[in-house]
């Protein structure tokens, strides 16, 4: 069980204690049970996370701390978290610089051996990103992008990076795509990739000759949607069948030996099971010692406008015109380690822009009072003062054209709540140590005269909340019950559970800012809302649906759901009385 | 005549479907309830129901995949009814092409349903 699915059932757990009604038990009893219950979530959580509630908090106690906990340990996603910051800041410079230096016009003997450094670096930041993407997934925080793309184009960079795997063996990558496929598909494109490359590549490590099949064919076709099935067929050692159920599992390999003679840090299967399963599909897989292995999935992708494929050649044209479009901004940029000073320097220069660089906060603030500026560039962690304190003091500025200038914050550091706290902060947009070029140049050209939206909190109020809530009526569906107390009784015992489900899941969501989740509550709520008449409720619950598509406020869906909250306990209330009546007229 | 009817229930909301689900079997029907797209497939896989009442948004398997497979992979004529929600008209006439027969939408009244299931049964007979 994931940290995230247990949380998730303690909330769930702990609701219901809360609503356990007192005449059941004594006082005592009750109360008894209630602090039993929060020691046991406390201690539970402790373990999980190593510290209730934040964070943030517990990284900093685990390495003051070291492992004096004698019990589980620090849990291995906040580990993989606190290391790869430590990784990824240095081999940022690493890969930045040696971009940079193949630019600068290198013999063709000087190229060989820069792009052997590049190699061995990206071999690295692989191993690293695998780690935190599984980390990222076992937490539920990884993001699903939902947008047209063309399909073919992704298959050919696919196949065309995999051939460029098999060098040296006598293999061959044959590819057979169903033409009746159409040219723009709605998903993710950048997981499909990873998903297939990630098979692809296991299937040529392990093929030492013969032939990889990628076949994908339409499996079926619903108006606005299809499912596509990828099956990708080698002919390689084969995975022994007693091996076969736990092949998705974390860290495990067919032979201890595996690792030794093929590498890889035992977690690509069990990512590209998740991904598949996040993205609404299945994977399965079939194999024969010696003969070859099959693994097959499914992912569902909705139909693009008809346009035609686009050619392959269209990013570059792209991207030369985001290059002529950044030209000429004015950044500042917030960094305090000297590498990475030099390499965002060098970057922004050839794109032509000018740059304003400091690791001091004052001065920074000084620079931005002093010059006009279009954008920011901000390392979060930085000596002094951080770099959300830093916006904190740019986004209360009286001057609105200097409080309303797009920050963009750069960071080695992955951690859980810093997605949010950007947001919260006002930060517009984050991008993760090492970053390509690209993303960065089309994080600023996203950016550039972007208005700042003020993010407030929630102020006009939800629903009138003054009004009395008014006497709720169960006549209709009693009479939808056929009259039936035992069944409205039922049905009422029910509606409570799920929203006392939704008020437990809902906070869960809340916290890790898993919008798509709360969405789906949202909506598993929503129909028996309405149905029970619960018509502020179901007002609220439209709200927090509409803020999750737009990929929420989390302080708006925070205020939200305390409405609810508040308003749940009303409507209880209501709802007991109602049936109360009902019950006595009944007599 | 309707007595011992097969009617397959695909409805993730708990509350909605066992109100359905007892006026359905007050009528005389015998009804099983499938609460995701997988368990619906399971129960296609052993049999075909007399008639299926599916929601449009379902886990796994959306009410539209559930029309096509009956139509298409099945090749079965058994009536589909479909329960969509509130503003979703696209939906609905997507479900007609896709060969649904009828829609209820939400929230849905439990007699309307009873009085649809049966027009759709005797239609079917003709």
């Amino acid at each position: 069980m994931n940290p995230k699915n247990l949380l998730c059932s303690l909330e769930n757990m702990e609701s219901m204690l809360n609503s356990f009604s007192f005449e059941e038990l004594s006082t005592a009893e009750a109360s008894h049970l209630k602090r039993s219950f929060q020691a046991f979530k406390n201690d539970l959580e402790q373990k999980v996370f190593g510290e209730p509630g934040s964070v943030a908090v517990k990284v900093k106690k685990e390495s003051t701390n070291g492992n004096s906990k004698g019990n589980l340990g620090p849990s291995p996603n906040m580990l993989i978290a606190k290391v790869s910051h430590e990784i990824r800041t240095p081999l940022n410079g690493i890969v930045g610089f040696t971009d940079l230096l193949k630019e600068d016009g290198l013999t063709s003997k000087q190229l060989e051996k820069v792009n052997a450094i590049q190699s061995a670096s990206y071999s690295l930041l692989e191993i690293i990103n695998e780690l935190l993407e599984y980390s990222k997934l076992s937490t539920g925080l990884e993001d699903f992008d939902t947008i047209d793309f063309n399909f073919q184009n992704v298959i050919k960079e696919v196949t065309y990076l995999c051939k460029t795997l098999i060098t040296d063996k006598k293999v061959t990558l044959e590819t057979e795509i169903d033409p009746d496929i159409p040219g723009i598909l709605v998903g993710d494109p950048s997981k499909l990739s990873q998903i297939l490359l990630n098979l692809l590549g296991n299937a040529i490590k392990f093929v030492e000759k013969g032939s990889i099949r990628l076949r994908i064919a339409v499996k079926q076709k619903v108006k606005h949607q299809i499912r596509l099935e990828f099956a990708i067929a080698d002919t390689g050692i084969g995975i022994p069948e007693s091996k076969l159920p736990n092949i998705f599992n974390a860290f495990e390999q067919a032979t201890d030996s595996t690792f030794l003679k093929y590498g890889g840090s035992g977690l690509g299967l069990s990512i590209v099971k998740q991904l598949i399963e996040n993205l609404g599909g299945d994977i399965s897989v079939s194999s024969t010692l010696g003969v070859g292995t099959t693994f097959k999935f499914d992912i569902p992708y909705g139909l693009g406008n008809g346009k035609k494929a686009g050619q392959a050649q269209e990013p570059k044209i792209k991207k030369e015109k985001v290059r002529q479009s950044i030209k000429g901004m004015r950044i500042l940029v917030f960094e305090d380690n000297l590498l990475n000073q030099r390499l965002i320097e060098e970057r922004l220069k050839s794109w032509g822009c000018t740059t304003f660089i400091t690791e001091n906060a004052r001065y920074g603030l000084d620079i931005l009072e002093k010059t006009g500026l279009d954008a920011i560039l901000m390392d979060l962690r930085m000596p002094e003062m951080d770099g959300f304190e830093v916006t904190r003091q740019i986004r209360q500025n009286k001057d609105a054209t200097i409080r309303e200038i797009p920050i963009i914050a750069l960071t080695a550091d992955f951690s859980l709540g810093d997605k949010n706290k950007c947001k919260e902060y006002g930060i517009n947009d984050c991008i993760l140590k090492p970053y390509n070029p690209d993303e960065l140049m089309f994080t600023l050209l996203k950016n550039r005269g972007k208005n700042m939206e003020l993010t407030e909190a929630l102020k006009k109020t939800v629903v009138n909340r003054n009004q009395h809530s008014k006497r709720l009526d169960l006549a209709p569906i009693l009479k939808d019950c056929m009259g039936d107390v035992d069944l409205l009784q039922e049905l009422i015992q029910l509606y409570k559970q799920n929203a006392l489900e939704f008020i437990g899941s809902a906070k869960t969501h809340i916290r890790y800012g898993d919008f798509e989740e709360l969405g789906l509550a949202a909506h598993k709520i929503k129909a028996g809302l309405a149905m029970m008449q619960s018509h502020e409720l179901h007002a609220i619950i439209v709200q927090i649906q509409e803020a999750c598509k737009t990929q929420g406020d989390v302080k708006k869906l925070q205020s939200l759901y305390s409405c609810f909250v508040d308003e749940y306990s009303k409507t209880e209330l209501n709802i007991d009385q109602a049936f109360l009546e009902i019950k006595r007229k009944g007599k | 005549m309707i007595a011992g009817k097969k009617l397959l229930l695909a409805e993730d909301d708990n509350l909605l479907a066992s109100l359905l689900r007892y006026r359905l079997e007050k009528g005389g029907y015998e009804v099983s309830l499938s609460k995701d797209g997988k368990e619906v497939k399971e129960y296609l896989a052993e049999e075909i129901p007399d008639i299926i009442v599916s929601d449009i948004m379902m886990p796994y398997f959306s009410g539209m995949e559930l029309i096509d497979f009956v139509r298409n992979e099945l090749g079965s004529k058994t009536p589909i009814i479909i329960i969509s929600s509130a503003g979703n008209e696209e939906n609905v006439l997507t479900a007609f092409e896709l060969g649904a027969n009828d829609f209820i939408s939400k929230p849905v009244s439990p007699s309307e349903l009873m009085v649809r299931v049966n027009r759709e049964l005797n239609n079917a007979k003709i």
